[in-house]
């Protein structure tokens, strides 16, 4: 799709129509998610909801889908080994190839599935299901573990391949994938819903297109990416004056012994257009937390949060083109070579989305806190009838406060939920003792940052191997204007009990046995805004509710409570406000500063 | 139940501007309407003001009542608004931010930058930790702190809470804990209102059966003090008969059922809509339809097949999950009081905010400025200047004012083709509602006729279904009060459900036949609460399966006459395939949850018969200009209720009544049915 928005050519569909398309294409994209959602078989996927889909023109340029910055460019990777011209109506696409995607898958676990949707032999599209799949083999079971040195160890990798050719579909290619699970019975059943998916979508496709006509819808997508150009372009425009801005932030550990690694991004707007570079981020890990970075990534990041408040605006590849070039290493933590491990490159990912918050807050925009990264573990074992399980079990943090809210408590990413108690213990070998929000955990500030959870599970299993990842033990989530860093995460098993151990945040190989307990308490989001200015009724709600401790609320707010808790001492909180500390540096983490490496 | 003994029937359905009551007379079949203006502050006020009006009309005593129907959004007002009561919930120890957690998840078209997580009906610091645990199987773990129980109670009745729900782990599986703790509570606090999990929501997934049974008590203090005064207004004028509340599943029950459960009335108003646009379709010859409810806020959308309303059990009501049997009502912000705006980015979108009854579209003339849908109709010609019987005018100049400043000149575009924008934006929006209640289900909408009702529904009817490629749409004689009808022609029912759960090979015949057993006893004893006669009793099987390692059930009607899967497997695996496209026979099926409706029935309601009436041009009242996509046209007015039976003619056509216009275009014809139905069919 050529880069020109202002085209002088007549849109072939008009004002009205276009918010019809926009609106059907929203329609198919819930339709097609109800169908996973209810159809597909591993906990991960139906109950966790670790799945998206999207929908793309000719071109490949994304043009709907879920608010989410982290889908890359999938569809043109098919492109480079089947020609459009070969393309015919009924042909799927799959592949889970993060290197020969160019990062548009970003860790082996994620499927991509498309199909070519055609209208009288004429390409209008694609349609994309993409789902984690729980396991498709590697070193240890769930495939991605911390102890991974290279990609072949993170499960078996499938390049662009042609899945389906005119509706026959190539079962010998998902036989050899099927036998390559430890659990091939679940990823059966999800490759089945993800497949039903994108016949359903190129269903509705070919519906649009037969009311609308092709060249109206297909005219409909340009206007949509335009629509969102535009309207990215504007925003960044007014919010971030000409200049170069940078930020830096570090992560710990490569869970290897190895680190710490920095992330430094560069923003270059001037006359010439805007330039996102990376290229001063360090080396490449060793271990599993390179995230091989497809540049519509960190476009999205930025786009996304552009188009925030307007939700007639999709993110999509228009929002992206806000940034003319993205500049990477290779080499590097963000474009590592070949066979470098990338399976948990979440914590990364989580990361760069702070990260480029923090290149607005430097560039003089008023944007919003650091989130801390979310949190997961796998637990492997067999169970009470001697069957292998698998538990892969996201656990909720704290986001960053916002200029205009609260951060928010307990969230883990866009559309993935958690497992209820109750089913926790229905499927799998464990029980869990609590499950609640990590008071203090959320950074002080005008507006406070989420706070992370605390989740206790007891093994119930003669043993299970776990592998964790924890962020933020070290440098927890930054805060802004004021606003304090949030609380660290970590992970300690049996608690209070004279063996009470506490475990490499970023590990694997951990033999937990029958009984004992981990504790995860999961980090929260900086604050955002000076903590004294926070209403001290406010204060005084997020102690009632168990976010803030009574001490926190003194020492970190200026906010002097009654001896009950219960209400606000006013004239004693007026005396502890008068001692106001200084803010002197933009961000905070452990103190104020401006740079956080 | 002898139709002698129940000889007058009274239905009153509260909406939020007007209260719509149909009287009917099931010895004659005759029936008188009434509108009262709705009295928001006491419902129970606009309620008797309906009752007595329609008791003068058709000169009768309250005391020759023999049933009072009546569809209340008094329970989903409050959810909606957050006005219930002050809530205190008992949770295991352990889990006190089980509502502040939820699922942990951001929406998924939300924009992280900007989604704020909505604040919960109960606060953390009302949530109180309880020592007890069960485990999955409801062995007890750590017993129940009774103590702590009758500490935390004492402290609640001295702050002065009343409303306590519970909910503990497993306590799906086995409710004794929450039983002690029911007990415990009314020992310390006689007057408190309880609610337990295990009574409210029988089902695993804590936050959801947690936050289910907390809005139950939330809105039982406000229901039960409704119903109460009801009760007691309709005594008052001599009114002895039964009161019978339309719940979200499409039945009614007594006030005193109501007042157990009274979450079950979340979707109570729209409901009645369902159940009238039901027999509206049988009345008309089509037993496949699906009911398009529009209103000045929005649309409630349903669908029959068969003759059977469809429940769900994923109900929603203001972003929370109710997932207990409901019908399955899907509704868009779209109606004719909402507003369309044109963003600084270009894009038209038409509500959900609205202009309300107060101040009303711009048309109405009483202050409001915004475009609205309503408007949109007016400049089209849609609906004619005046309101029939000479009521208020409407005010055109206002109308093209509104809709040149907030659309076409932002769009940069006519006046007229900024209201087709509007009227497309809001069929648009209406259409996506529709496919979610029939393509998502696995209904092909061009197999069902649509029954437009609610006082917008036949101006949007024709145009929905040509969208759809639906043939027949059917709006019915008083369009305006659906509701009302449908609460006349409902059934007592509720619903009973149990966890039964089969894993292959092994069902366990005689397990999946004590629980019906059990389930079909609790039904029996509500049969004999409600004194339902034995001969008016019907109980059906249904049963919620899913392949192994699903997470998302399917329900069915038990497809055998005895215990055996067999059938009901086969069915299911049918199920799928048309529902998700394809079945998986190579994989196991596990049933989890059997289901029990029991309905009692009371005498059918026959349809009145429309009287045969003059030709067809003496009924046209009226010519007037009508912009439609192909040009403008003046088109006949015809009056609806001079239509007689029989009566059979071409469009492009407006048909008004006192409650809504029809809205005909051309390539359609339009006969009047013997009940008084438009049928509408395209050419």
């Amino acid at each position: 799709m050529s880069m020109e928005t202002g085209s002088i050519a007549e849109p072939i569909c008009d004002a009205v129509t276009l918010d019809v398309v926009l609106g059907a294409l929203r329609a198919t994209q819930g339709e097609m998610e109800a169908l996973i959602e209810r159809t597909a078989m591993s906990p991960f996927i139906r109950e966790k909801k670790d799945f998206f889909v999207a929908l793309f023109d000719a071109d490949g340029d994304l043009i709907v889908g879920a608010y989410r910055p982290s889908a890359g460019d999938p569809v043109r990777p098919i492109f480079e080994h089947y020609p459009v011209e070969n393309m015919r109506t009924g042909d799927l696409y799959w592949y889970n190839d993060c290197y020969g995607s160019h990062g548009s898958v970003s860790h082996s676990p994620d499927q991509v599935f498309l199909a070519p949707v055609f209208i009288d032999g004429q390409l209008l599209g694609f349609v994309q299901s993409w789902a984690h799949f729980a396991d498709i083999g590697g070193m240890w079971p769930g495939s991605i573990s911390p102890d991974c040195v290279d990609i072949f160890q993170e499960g078996i990798i499938v390049p662009p391949v042609r899945l389906a050719r005119e509706g026959e579909v190539n079962e010998d290619l998902l036989r050899l994938f099927f036998r390559n699970s430890r659990f091939p019975d679940l990823i059966k059943g999800d490759t089945r819903a993800c497949l039903a998916a994108l016949r359903l979508g190129e269903r509705r496709l070919v519906e649009l297109a037969g009311r609308f006509g092709m060249e109206v819808v297909a005219d409909a997508f340009r206007q949509l990416g335009a629509r969102s150009e535009r309207a990215a372009k504007a925003r960044l425009r007014a919010i971030i004056p000409h200049g170069q801005y940078r930020f830096s932030d570090e992560i710990e550990t490569d869970g290897q012994g190895n680190g710490p690694f920095r992330i430094a991004m560069e923003l270059r707007v001037g006359d010439n257009g805007v330039v996102l570079d990376f290229s001063g981020s360090d080396d490449q890990a060793p271990g599993p937390i390179n995230y091989l970075l497809n540049p519509a990534v960190p476009r999205a990041m930025l786009g996304m949060y552009l188009l925030a408040g307007d939700r007639t605006l999709p993110l999509n590849s228009g929002a992206g083109r806000a940034v003319d070039e993205v500049i990477l290493r290779q080499g590097s933590l963000l474009q590592p070579d070949w066979p470098a491990p990338l399976g948990q490159r979440g914590l990364t990912m989580m990361r760069l989305l702070s990260a480029t918050m923090g290149l607005i807050n430097a560039a003089g925009g008023s944007s919003t806190a650091a989130n801390c990264p979310y949190v997961i573990y796998f637990a492997r074992g067999l169970d009470a009838a001697g069957e292998p399980f698998l538990l892969t079990d996201g656990v909720g943090v704290g986001y960053g406060a916002r200029p205009f809210a609260d951060g928010i408590d307990a969230v883990y990413y866009i559309a993935q939920e958690n497992y209820p108690v109750e089913l926790m213990e229905h499927t799998f070998p464990v029980r869990i003792r609590s499950y609640g929000i990590h008071r203090d955990s959320g950074g002080a500030g005008r507006w406070r940052g989420g706070c992370g959870v605390i989740r206790e599970i007891e093994v119930l299993a003669e043993k299970a191997t776990i592998a964790i990842r924890v962020d933020g033990a070290e440098s927890p989530a930054w805060g802004v204007g004021g606003g304090i860093n949030g609380g660290a995460g970590r992970a300690i098993v049996n608690p209070g009990h004279n063996n009470e151990r506490q475990l490499d945040p970023l590990s694997d190989g951990n033999e937990l046995f029958r009984g004992d307990i981990m504790r995860l308490e999961t980090g929260g989001g900086g604050g955002w805004g000076h903590p004294f200015d926070r209403e001290p009724e406010q204060v005084l709600a997020d102690v009632r509710g168990g976010f803030v401790s009574q001490a926190m609320a003194e020492q970190q707010y200026g906010v002097v409570l009654s001896v009950d808790g219960l209400a606000v001492e006013a004239s004693a909180t007026e005396t502890r406000r008068q001692d106001r500390p200084d803010v002197d540096g933009l961000f905070h983490r452990g103190g104020y500063r401006d740079e956080l490496t | 139940m002898e139709a002698n003994t129940l000889r007058y029937a009274i239905a009153v359905d509260t909406g939020g501007t007007f209260t719509d009551v149909t009287l009917f007379d099931r010895q004659t079949g005759r029936n008188w309407t009434a509108k009262a203006p709705s009295t928001p502050s006491d419902p129970s006020i606009g309620f008797m003001d309906g009752i007595a009006s329609a008791l003068e009309q058709a000169g009768l005593a309250a005391d020759e009542l023999a049933q009072v129907f009546h569809g209340t959004t008094v329970a989903t007002n409050l959810i909606l608004e957050g006005k219930g009561a002050k809530v205190a919930l008992l949770i295991t120890a352990g889990f006190k931010h089980v509502l502040e957690i939820g699922r942990q998840d951001i929406p998924r078209n939300a924009n992280m930058f900007d989604w704020v997580k909505p604040k919960r009906p109960v606060p953390p610091e009302q949530v109180f930790e309880i020592p007890e645990r069960l485990d999955l199987d409801g062995n007890v773990l750590e017993p129940l702190d009774q103590e702590a129980v009758r500490r935390i109670v004492q402290d609640l009745r001295a702050q002065g809470i009343d409303a306590i729900a519970v909910c503990f782990l497993h306590s799906f599986t086995e409710p004794k804990h929450e039983q002690q703790a029911r007990a415990i509570i009314l020992e310390e606090h006689p007057d408190a209102l309880v609610s337990l999990s295990s009574e409210v929501l029988r089902v695993f997934r804590e936050y959801e059966r947690s936050m289910a049974t907390a809005l139950n008590v939330y809105v039982m203090q406000a229901v039960t003090q409704y119903v109460a005064n009801l009760r007691e207004r309709l005594e008052g004028v001599g009114a002895a008969a039964p009161l019978l509340i339309m719940k979200s599943n499409g039945g009614v029950v007594s006030a005193a059922e109501v007042q157990r459960v009274p979450v079950h009335t979340a979707l109570s108003g729209p409901a009645a809509g369902v159940v009238g646009a039901r027999f509206v379709g049988a009345t008309a010859g089509f037993d496949d339809v699906i009911g398009i409810d529009i209103g000045g806020t929005s649309a409630d959308i349903c669908l029959v097949k068969d003759g059977q309303h469809t429940v769900s059990g994923n109900g929603r009501v203001g972003g929370w999950p109710l997932p207990f049997p409901m019908l399955d009502i899907h509704t868009v912000g779209t109606g004719g009081g909402s507003i369309a705006s044109v963003s600084s980015d270009g894009a038209l979108t038409v509500g959900p905010a609205s202009a309300g009854a107060v101040p009303g579209p711009a048309c109405y003339g009483r202050g409001g400025g915004a475009a609205t849908v309503t408007d949109a109709h007016l400049v089209l010609g849609h609906v004619p200047p005046y309101l029939l019987g000479g009521g208020m005018r409407l005010d055109l100049d206002a109308a093209r004012q509104a809709i040149d400043k907030h659309v076409a000149q932002p769009l940069g575009l006519e006046i007229e083709a900024a209201a087709r924008g509007i009227i497309a934006i809001s069929n648009n929006d209406m259409v996506g509602a529709i496919r979610v209640i029939s393509i998502e289900r696995g209904h092909d909408p061009r197999d069902f006729a649509l029954v437009a009702f609610g006082g917008a529904g036949p101006l949007h009817g024709v145009a929905l279904a040509e969208l759809l490629g639906t043939r027949t749409v059917i709006v019915p004689p008083h369009p305006g009060v659906l509701s009302a009808l449908g609460l006349l022609v409902s059934q007592l029912r509720t619903d009973y459900a149990r966890t039964c759960l089969q894993t292959p090979p092994d069902y366990d015949v005689a397990q999946i036949a004590a629980t019906y057993g059990e389930l079909k006893a609790e039904a029996e004893a509500w049969f004999e609460r409600e004194n339902v006669p034995p001969s008016a009793r019907k109980v059906s099987h249904h049963a919620s399966l899913r392949y192994r390692h699903q997470g998302f059930e399917l329900r069915l009607p038990w497809a055998s006459d005895d215990f055996s899967p067999d059938a009901t497997l086969e069915a299911f695996h049918r199920l799928h395939e048309q529902l998700y496209t394809f079945a998986q026979r190579d994989t196991a099926v596990e049933i989890v949850t059997l289901h029990v409706v029991a309905e009692g029935h009371f005498d059918r309601i026959e349809p009145s018969v429309w009287p045969s009436g003059r030709s067809v041009a003496d009924t046209v009242i009226d010519h007037l200009p009508v912009s439609f996509d192909a040009g403008r046209r003046t088109v006949p007015v015809y009056d609806r209720m001079k239509l007689g039976a029989g009566t059979d003619f071409a469009g492009p056509a407006l048909i008004v009544q006192l409650d809504t216009t029809t809205l005909i275009p051309e390539g359609h014809r339009v006969s009047c049915d013997h009940f008084g139905n438009l049928i509408i069919a395209a050419r």
